[in-house]
């Protein structure tokens, strides 16, 4: 099993860890409510070391990449980064990548949800080798740091001009004598930044943005919170609805795809599909307060039958109600329709429109910080 | 399907095709309707659009609905479902037959 490097640090404060696909990963530090709080009011720090992580050069990589992901990686700008997929030849997704333009490089970081052999016999039946493709998972830690003041911990380890990234971009920042690779990203609505650092100044970074979010009333955070952090600001999850769904159309990522490409992996297959016409899609869902039968797996019920199932839940903090999402016939799948849930007789449930919550975020001007 | 379900659906999915049919023209963007999930992100990540495309949304939407957005309900343009709440309640205030 692939562990992270900074596992005796988590371990150190009291984290539960799980296994994912054959990497552990902290599930949570404290718990799963008072984490996902942290982020919506304060900070929070993760530990996203699982991500499989590539550095490739850009004059061979830029080809292998472009066949290899469903998104259009030659329009990437320089500086930028792209939000797509890794599909396998059936069209079904293997991982959730970004992928960033810097420079004479770029960086692919791919959570997935295959375990690291697969993931490593696709990358070299797609060429890894000749487009020199420098595997990065074990030599690099990957920290999540998301949060309604997260700016304010970026600006004062990296400086004022990281207030300017725009969403989905890079920079490179110098710490202690290394390179840090810094992603203005994140999936929980609120800021949130993805720090690419080498192993031998993590332990340093990570004690520096421990303490940081401490002063701020942040906390160590685990997958657990990250997991309903993203399913209420609506972030695509391959963790949950992914690993449930895998199909990108039923999903709603059609947006992650450049259907004029003419070939990426599992292209022939999306388009074949995409052609035939959706005939199931995913949709938000929400509970009364108090109902505990929203759950994944559950099935939603519409005239006396089952139409729809849960592929997707979590507890919103912020509303104060469960919320999920489900897989519904097309001709339902819409917002603002009542069904009801586990029988045809079971508590009320309501399609919803994503995103449901107004993060605290977006109050905020960094450019007038 | 009980009428009244019947009658939102049909209400609800005539707006989200004349919005996704406008957005799509007026952007030049590389999709059908039916790629665009109602709930995608219309701007920073998801479709990705900037500031000067929010514009061109505002206007889609007072093009298409008569709908004015207000500068401080700029939150409305977070997803094509939040777009579309937006104008069944201001249709729905105006008195305008679904």
């Amino acid at each position: 099993m692939r562990i992270s490097p900074l596992k005796d640090r988590f371990a150190a404060q009291g984290a539960v860890l799980r296994e994912r696909y054959g990497m552990e990963v902290v599930a949570r530090v404290t718990d799963k409510q008072t984490e996902c709080r942290a982020v919506r009011d304060a900070v929070g720090l993760a530990d996203f070391s699982f991500t499989r992580k590539y550095r490739i050069p850009a004059a061979q990589g830029l080809d292998f990449l472009d066949l290899l992901l469903a998104g259009n990686v030659p329009k990437i700008r320089f500086g930028r980064v792209l939000h797509t997929f890794l599909a396998d030849d059936d069209g079904r997704l293997v991982g959730d990548c970004y992928v960033a333009n810097n420079d004479e490089e770029f960086i692919l970081l791919c959570e997935s949800i295959v375990p690291d052999a697969e993931i490593d016999r696709v990358m070299q039946a797609s060429g890894a080798a000749a487009a020199g493709v420098e595997d990065l998972t074990t030599s690099h830690v990957l920290l999540s740091l998301d949060g309604f003041k997260a700016w304010e911990i970026a600006k004062e380890i990296f400086g004022a001009d990281v207030l300017g990234l725009p969403y989905l971009s890079i920079e490179v920042y110098p710490f202690q004598g290394q390179s840090v690779h810094l992603f203005r990203a994140g999936k929980t609505s609120e800021f949130g930044y993805l720090l690419l650092v080498p192993q031998a100044v993590a332990p340093a970074l990570f004690d520096t943005l421990a303490s940081a979010v401490e002063k701020r009333g942040g906390r160590l955070c685990g997958m657990d919170a990250h997991d309903d952090l993203r399913l209420e600001g609506r972030f695509f999850n391959i963790h949950a609805e992914g690993l449930s769904v895998r199909d990108p159309l039923v999903l709603g990522l059609q947006w992650m795809i450049d259907f004029d490409k003419e070939n990426f992996r599992g292209c022939e297959a999306i388009k074949r599909r995409r052609a035939q016409g959706l005939q199931k899609k995913i949709v938000g869902v929400a509970a009364e307060h108090g109902c505990n039968q929203l759950v994944t797996g559950a099935h939603i019920f519409h005239d006396g039958r089952a139409v729809a199932e849960v592929v997707a839940d979590a507890f919103s903090v912020v509303l104060e109600q469960p919320l999920g999402l489900a897989v519904f016939p097309v001709e339902l799948a819409y917002s603002g329709l009542a069904f009801r849930l586990a029988a045809a007789g079971g508590p009320a449930v309501r399609t919803i429109s994503m995103p449901p919550i107004m993060p605290k975020s977006l109050t905020v001007k960094l450019d007038e910080m | 399907m009980a009428d009244d379900m019947q009658a939102t659906i049909e209400r609800r999915a005539r707006i989200i095709r004349t919005f996704k049919e406008e957005l799509i023209r007026r952007l030049n963007l590389p999709y059908a309707p039916e790629d665009l999930h109602e709930d995608i992100s219309l701007l920073g990540s998801g479709l990705g659009l900037d500031s000067l495309d929010a514009l061109e949304i505002i206007l889609c939407i007072e093009g298409c609905f008569k709908i004015k957005i207000p500068d401080e309900n700029i939150a409305v343009l977070r997803s094509i479902n939040t777009v579309v709440d937006f104008v069944i309640e201001q249709q729905d205030r105006k008195g305008v037959a679904a």
